[in-house]
């Protein structure tokens, strides 16, 4: 080794060190910048709020301005608390409704706007009607659908052969009867995330398989489903956390009721809250709401890096 | 034999219009009914054809929770597509260390439940002296939007090729030039899917305003339609007219954007 | 996109500026600019008895000069929310309606409602009414209107199939038999909102064992919620619901839509258990079913203790000072002028509603006899969930409604609500 070469190694690379130094400042100063606005208010709004919901789940408070610290004694009762189960029993039900039923719903809705077909303009609004009507509506109305004498549900099971079923009263299935509503609200959402997200993929490569011999199917199965794969993944994030806090329809539709069938964590939390004033107990359930949300987003989001970086991405 | 092969998809088509539109029929149904004729035939599709509740809906004074809801809405909207969009764009294409972290965190927003948070906001709002003003909020409208805006966002913005900012690098653009005029055009699929969420769901946001407001002339349409309630019941007609003449504008916005929503604005430059 | 982005952004923000400051100007509680006293009430009332909130608050302002009353009305299920967020947050408004008993008392308990005993004349109220916001022998609320359950029912199809109103559990058991012959629903029950079937709970419980039973649960003087006799009140709720004596899925129809009232209108169905805020829907529902309206109490059941002058009554609105206001005695004065007797008087007349005030007569017809039916009670039994801590009245409103599910049985209920109050009551 030659001692002055090495000497001038070592300056350039100090030199591109200070360089490197300079733009990296830089960098992290714009990063800071488009970032900061909306941090800002975050903070203020959200975090602020997660850490008070943290702090209160530790005390025992039922609204006064006293509070007694009972460490993780709220913790430890909701974990024996049979009714918190179930109602996280329902919450994965939702979850697995969304994912499996709502989302393909979703995607089936996108993909009849780019079908050849005519009236597109007609079904592209009528689709999306259910995501712009307001919960209350929704609920009213779907109650109403539902109602065990003449409601059009059960006009429609008894044109097919069946019984009346008292939709919402009986213990078995006023889950299904509220997975319905679901189903219908939200799909239209996942409607118009897949429909941005296939305006984006290029007409040539369907025009490139089309010169290949593929038939419908197989452009479907090989161009649109794996263009279509972080959109899917980000769905299902979507419908996975909002589903683990849904709470307003069922709270219009049937309050947790009958005898508990339809409780969630988010219509438990609530009475918790504000019908039986334990609001560290409510905190706590509201806290592990947000973690289990969290951890599901994050093993997610892993496993799609994972893939990604099998798959040879970027 | 095209409309034979192209029957079936006109039959789910078709099915998917009445399980989607039956309900929103049913609504302006029901608000077409006086109070009488919904208890006389709740469940029958137009049997009658009275506009009365909606020349109620405007003798309730209602243009001004209208103009409320208006304001406070677009506003918010608006300000969280700008710092979404702003946000989005480092934690999307830049490397650097906290960059997972704070997604994270930008994300997490999303699985707080509303209710729990009301107390902190409340208090909040109380020590910044702007409780029972329409800028109460602003805040939380903006900061609850984020999460998911974020997360629409930075999904598409990486999908945008690389090569593009690159040549724009080159050109001698800043990073906000970059974002200004290579990135942002291109996100308009995107920008609207986030506009027409976030629009619906403030439109229709009852649980801060219910909280964080509490003079008349500060409300918001769903705090006005509460005037719809009684002691043990609603006056279901009435809500409907009114929800059916408030999803009106709605309409109007989800047309607008879904026009930018077309195939080659973006399919052309964007491959996934 | 961008140059709209950007317009509008501007315009938002210039319209926020100038209506968000606007309303920073007419901001709510406590004194505002020009040293005018400012009281906030909540209530949750619609219609002519806001009117009656508005013409008294005016009189009121005017007799108190420099004083403001702000009425805010909020409807019930968002009431209790905002409120409760608004006494947890420290910051609630000067006046407050309630239902008193064990909701009001939660607040008196977390120490957020003024003692007003010195500010009040207790005689003047009906002695059933104001116990029900007494806790510890003071007074924390005055109660201005009372409403009483009775079973409501259709005079015409009663006439039309020979019926006669119920006095025994027997003769109900047959009017109830006699209509299903008839394909007419027996009883129109609206149980997704809980207390409509709890009412049947509390009126078995006080006929098969008297008054004083419940007291003693409550009070943990003697018997408790596992006592035979509620355990035999759900054993004949669920006689009934088995011999379908209700609409089929009544525990997921909602009482406000007004499915249940509308099965009445109709004469789909005969009978509904209801208080008299019924009377009022009717008015502004379906104004010609008034003359079809009868009323029969609660029948009695076979070897019970309890007899048809013991009722079932609810208070409300009671309202009440929060500690935390800034005009103490104004406020107060507010609330006793609320329930003067002469207002009462207008309130009745104007509203259709009972009052919880002595010598406040009504002189509508329809009201009359409801009137006469709580000056003759022997007892007056408030209801049970409107007593009872908001825990346990939760709990109790909840195997009540899974009782009607025929999903849990009496046994298994009456365990539950001991448990229960256990826990809470015994401390």
């Amino acid at each position: 080794m030659n001692a002055q070469t090495e000497r001038i190694e070592i300056i350039q690379k100090t030199e591109k060190v200070k360089s490197r130094k300079t733009a990296r400042t830089k960098h992290i100063m714009t990063i800071c910048l488009f970032i900061a606005p909306a941090l800002l208010v975050y903070l203020l709004y959200v975090v602020y709020p997660i850490f008070a919901t943290l702090n209160y789940s530790f005390y025992n408070w039922d609204g006064t301005t006293e509070k007694t610290f009972v460490g993780l004694g709220n913790y430890v009762e909701l974990f024996k608390d049979a009714i918190f189960w179930t109602a996280l029993k329902n919450n994965v039900w939702v979850v697995l409704t969304s994912v499996f039923v709502q989302i393909p719903l979703g995607l089936i809705m996108a993909l009849m706007l780019f079908a050849p077909i005519k009236g597109l303009r007609l079904f592209n609004s009528i689709y999306f009607l259910p995501f712009l009507m307001s919960t209350v509506a929704i609920g009213m109305l779907w109650v109403l659908m539902f109602d065990p004498i003449n409601g059009v549900i059960n006009l429609f099971i008894n044109f097919l052969g069946f019984e009346n079923i008292a939709w919402l009263s009986d213990e078995n299935t006023a889950m299904i009867a509220v997975l319905l509503v679901v189903v219908w609200q939200f799909s239209p959402f996942y409607m118009i995330l897949f429909k941005a997200a296939l305006v984006g993929i290029s007409e040539e490569l369907y025009e490139a398989a089309q010169i290949d011999g593929a038939n419908t199917w197989q452009k479907f199965k090989n161009i649109t489903i794996p263009l279509l794969l972080p959109t899917i993944i980000s769905s299902s994030i979507l419908a996975i956390v909002g589903s683990l806090k849904a709470f307003d329809i069922f709270y219009i539709m049937t309050g947790g009721g009958p005898n508990g069938a339809t409780e969630l964590m988010g219509t438990y939390m609530f009475k918790q809250a504000f019908n039986n004033f334990n609001m560290g107990y409510a905190s706590a359930i509201a806290f592990l709401m947000f973690f289990l949300a969290l951890i599901v987003t994050i093993i997610i989001q892993v496993l799609e890096s994972v893939r990604k970086r099998k798959g040879g991405y970027e | 034999m095209a409309v034979m092969k192209k029957s079936p998809l006109y039959i789910i088509a078709l099915l998917l219009l009445v399980f989607t539109g039956y309900p929103f029929l049913y609504m302006i149904s029901t608000s077409l009914k006086t109070q009488g004729d919904f208890f006389e035939k709740p469940f029958s599709l137009f049997s009658s054809f009275n506009f009365s509740n909606y020349t109620s809906v405007f003798e309730m004074g209602i243009s001004h929770y209208f103009f409320n809801s208006l304001i406070i809405s677009v506003a918010a909207v608006v300000i969280v597509m700008f710092i979404a969009a702003l946000a989005s764009y480092p934690l999307s294409r830049m490397k650097f260390k906290f960059n997972r972290p704070l997604f994270l965190l930008f994300i997490s927003g999303m699985m707080l439940p509303i209710h729990a948070t009301l107390i902190p906001i409340f208090k909040l709002t109380q020590s910044m002296g702007i409780y029972d003003t329409l800028w109460a909020l602003l805040g939380p409208y903006i900061a609850f939007s984020l999460p998911i805006s974020i997360f629409i966002l930075t999904q598409f913005m990486q999908e945008i090729p690389k090569s593009l900012e690159e040549a724009a690098e080159m050109d001698g653009c800043t990073p906000f030039g970059i974002f200004w005029r290579v990135i942002l055009p291109m996100l308009t699929p995107a920008l609207m899917t986030v506009f027409i969420y976030n629009m619906i769901h403030l439109w229709n946001e009852f649980i801060f305003a219910l909280v964080l407001l509490s003079s008349p002339e500060n409300r918001t349409i769903p705090l006005g339609l509460q005037d719809f309630y009684g002691e043990f019941s609603v006056n279901v007609p009435g809500l409907m007219a009114a929800l059916t003449l408030f999803s009106l504008p709605i309409l109007v916005v989800y047309f607008f954007t879904q026009e930018k929503v077309v195939k080659g604005l973006a399919g052309g430059s964007v491959k996934g | 996109m961008r140059k709209f982005l950007a317009t509008l952004t501007a315009a938002s923000m210039i319209m926020l500026a100038a209506c968000g400051g606007e309303g920073t100007g007419s901001k709510a509680t406590g004194k505002s600019g020009s040293g005018e006293k400012v009281i906030e009430v909540w209530h949750i009332e619609p219609g002519e008895r806001e009117k009656y909130f508005e013409n008294v608050v005016a009189q009121f302002e005017q007799d108190h000069p420099g004083t403001k009353v702000k009425l805010v009305r909020i409807p019930n299920d968002a009431y209790k929310q905002k409120l409760s967020v608004a006494m947890s947050g420290g910051n609630p408004p000067d006046v407050f309606q309630s239902w008193g008993g064990g909701w009001l008392k939660n607040f008196v308990d977390q120490g957020n409602v003024l003692d007003i005993t010195d500010q009040v004349d207790q005689d003047l109220y009906l002695e059933n009414a104001i116990a029900n916001t007494k806790f510890d022998e003071k007074v924390y609320g005055v109660p201005l209107g009372i409403s009483t359950d009775v079973m409501f029912y259709n005079k015409e199809i009663f006439a039309k199939y020979n019926l006669k109103e119920p006095k025994t559990y027997e003769e109900f058991v047959q009017v109830i038999e006699t209509l299903k012959e008839n394909k007419i629903i027996p009883i129109a029950l609206t149980n997704k909102t809980k207390w409509p079937g709890a009412y049947f709970f509390m009126n078995f419980v006080g006929r098969i064992a008297g008054p004083e039973l419940f007291d003693s649960a409550f009070k943990r003087t003697g018997s408790g919620f596992d006592d035979p006799a509620f355990i035999q009140a759900g054993e004949y709720i669920q006689e009934l619901v088995k011999m379908e004596a209700f609409n089929p899925g009544a525990n997921g129809i909602p009482v406000d839509e007004g499915r249940g009232r509308q099965l009445l209108y109709t004469g789909e169905a005969a009978m509904m258990d209801m208080t008299t805020s019924f009377i009022n829907n009717i008015r502004a529902e379906n104004p010609d079913f008034e003359k079809k309206l009868g009323f029969f109490p609660f029948p009695t059941v076979p070897d019970g203790k309890g007899i048809q002058t013991e009722i079932g009554a609810a208070t409300g609105p009671v309202f009440s000072v929060s500690k935390s206001a800034k005009e103490p005695d104004l406020a107060a004065q507010l609330i006793n002028e609320l329930t003067t007797k002469e207002n009462a008087q207008i309130y009745t007349d104007k509203t259709g509603s009972l009052t919880a005030i002595k010598g406040a007569i009504p002189t509508d017809e329809t009201m009359k006899p409801l009137y006469e039916l709580i000056q003759n009670a022997t007892f007056m039994q408030m209801p049970y969930d409107q007593t009872l801590p908001p825990e346990l009245a939760e709990l109790h409103k909840d195997t009540t409604q899974a009782l009607f599910g025929l999903t849990m049985t009496p046994k298994e209920a009456g365990k539950k609500m001991e448990a229960k109050a256990k826990e809470m009551l015994d401390k």
